[in-house]
């Protein structure tokens, strides 16, 4: 049984067995899974970390999965921690750290949270597997389908990016490209998978799959030295991974690893959708749903968030905000992250960078705060946003005379 | 003929029936009576919070539009139409 001792309701606190449940019985609230901490405390040692894999099963005690062979998967997590001394100069701060989750293995930090609920899905049994995804999932879900050999279905807006539509196919999954928004393809795969009995990774498996989005905290806390910074930006789409943050902060903080001040915890979306900042926003911190999201930011156009009341909660609780830049500073936001550290990141890390230049400008982050950001995807699944901005090149004739003419007679070097 | 479709989670409110077709015509709210008055106040306890408005992990959609972005309690259910029940979860 590993550590766990069973799921928890996030709204009443009513308490089940580590079973297949989708949400409480009782109010139908969110469930979170529970751990023997007291037993994890034994095993999970900062000496004995450091000679553990590098990836996201490192941390498996705080991990609800029982059978070794989940580590036969994609692998993903120990993503670099990289610091962003050219854009701490560019933003006039003294310490920012980008916590580079476009390099695991579907290119986004989805596999984290997959290889959770895939590895539940083999416990369990269950004869497919699928999502309803805006892109960056529907690609995670199929690749580890494939590598556990199960059938894969995934649902998602005809109307994706072309690359975010062309990988779950490649990966062998079966696509089905909903006429509609996000919340539209939400809404029929979960009838789909319901009536079916398939294990949908971000529905169904829910509580065990938000688990997976908790060692992107645990490796910055690694990686920075056992340390918390003293602010995380994160996008947000469901709020999901915001409140899998926070969780994994509180383990630690219950495991005795970590005490006195947490760290600020800042949720960010694009303005065109932006349900939870508008709740944050509100007195009665609800969030406002989006009927129809309205911005390049593809993986955060989740007009209606499951998560995002909680979401709103802990970014009060821990002294955070939330922002929402629009799509033009979000573009800026990736071209400065690319050209200041090279790091290619999909829309949804331009909001976090948009976000961290408007918070430095009017002070909601301080130039002496040690900031990290959550860049969860690769740039490359998103060409598309960046037609306007570079059009098509000239090609330029293989002569030296050209090249110069093209350079405007600038000798370099 | 009106069609309500129950997630298994939510069918704990209709004691595990999930899918119920019902004569009706009326608005969404009235609806719910008629189905309180077949599957006890224990439905009503389910689906509606103190308040007497829908529990915010209850998502209602009629025809696929989410009640919320109509009528909510007030819009008026078609003869023919369908009624999903669902748990509020969307996104990753």
């Amino acid at each position: 049984m590993g550590y766990v001792r069973g799921l928890r309701c996030r709204e009443c606190g009513s308490e089940y067995p580590p079973v297949r449940l989708t949400v409480c019985e009782q109010c139908f609230g969110p469930l979170e899974v529970s751990y023997e901490l007291a037993a994890v405390r034994e095993s999970f040692r900062r000496d004995a970390l450091s000679s553990r894999p590098r990836d996201l099963w490192r941390y498996r005690e705080l991990l609800p999965v029982f059978d070794g062979s989940a580590e036969d998967g994609l692998r993903p997590g120990f993503t670099p921690l990289r610091r962003g001394r050219n854009l701490e100069e560019a933003l006039g701060l003294r310490e920012i750290w980008i916590k580079d989750d476009t390099v695991n293995p579907t290119y986004s930090f989805k596999d984290r949270p997959v290889a959770v609920a895939v590895a539940k899905a083999r416990e369990w049994g269950l004869t497919a597997i699928g999502c309803a995804s805006t892109g960056n999932l529907a690609a995670a879900t199929a690749a580890a389908a494939a590598k556990a050999r199960l059938p894969c279905y995934v649902f998602a807006p005809a109307a994706l990016e072309a690359t975010k539509l062309l990988l779950p196919r490649l990966y062998g999954a079966t696509l089905v490209p909903v006429d509609g928004t996000y919340d539209d393809a939400n809404r029929v795969a979960l009838l789909a998978a319901d009536a079916r009995g398939w294990g949908f990774v971000n529905i169904n498996l829910r509580p065990y799959y938000a688990e997976g989005s908790k060692t992107l905290l645990y490796e910055t806390w690694e990686q920075l030295g056992f340390d918390l910074p003293d602010v995380i930006v994160t996008p947000l789409g469901s709020g999901l991974l915001l409140t899998s943050i926070d969780k994994a902060i509180r383990e630690l903080r219950e495991l005795g690893e970590i005490d006195g001040e947490t760290a600020r915890l800042v949720g960010t979306q694009p303005q065109g959708c932006a349900p939870i900042v508008r709740g944050f926003e509100s007195p009665d911190g609800r969030p406002r749903p989006v009927k129809k999201p309205d911005t390049i930011v593809e993986s955060l156009a989740i007009g209606d968030p499951a998560s995002g009341t909680e979401a709103v909660q802990i970014m009060r609780r821990t002294r955070g905000f939330a922002d929402a830049p629009t799509d033009a500073e979000i573009l800026e936001g990736l071209e400065l992250l690319a050209r200041t550290e090279g790091v290619f990141s999909e829309p949804a890390g331009g909001t976090t960078v948009a976000t961290l230049k408007r918070a430095r400008a009017d002070g909601r982050i301080d130039r002496d705060e040690r900031v990290v950001l959550l860049i969860t995807g690769n740039g490359l699944k998103a060409p598309g946003v960046w037609a306007d901005r570079y059009p098509e090149i000239t090609p330029v004739p293989p002569t030296s005379a050209a090249v110069d003419a093209f350079l405007g007679g600038t000798r370099h070097g | 003929m009106v069609k309500l479709v129950l997630a298994s989670p939510i069918a704990v409110a209709t004691q595990g029936q999930r899918e119920i077709n019902v004569e009706f015509e009326g608005t969404l709210g009235q609806l719910f009576d008629v189905l309180t008055n077949a599957y006890g106040p224990q439905f009503r306890q389910r689906i509606f919070d103190g308040s007497g408005s829908l529990k915010r992990f209850v998502n209602v959609y009629i025809n696929g539009e989410d009640a919320r972005y109509l009528q909510g309690l007030e819009t008026v259910v078609a003869r023919d139409a369908t009624i999903d029940l669902l748990p509020a979860i969307a996104g990753g």
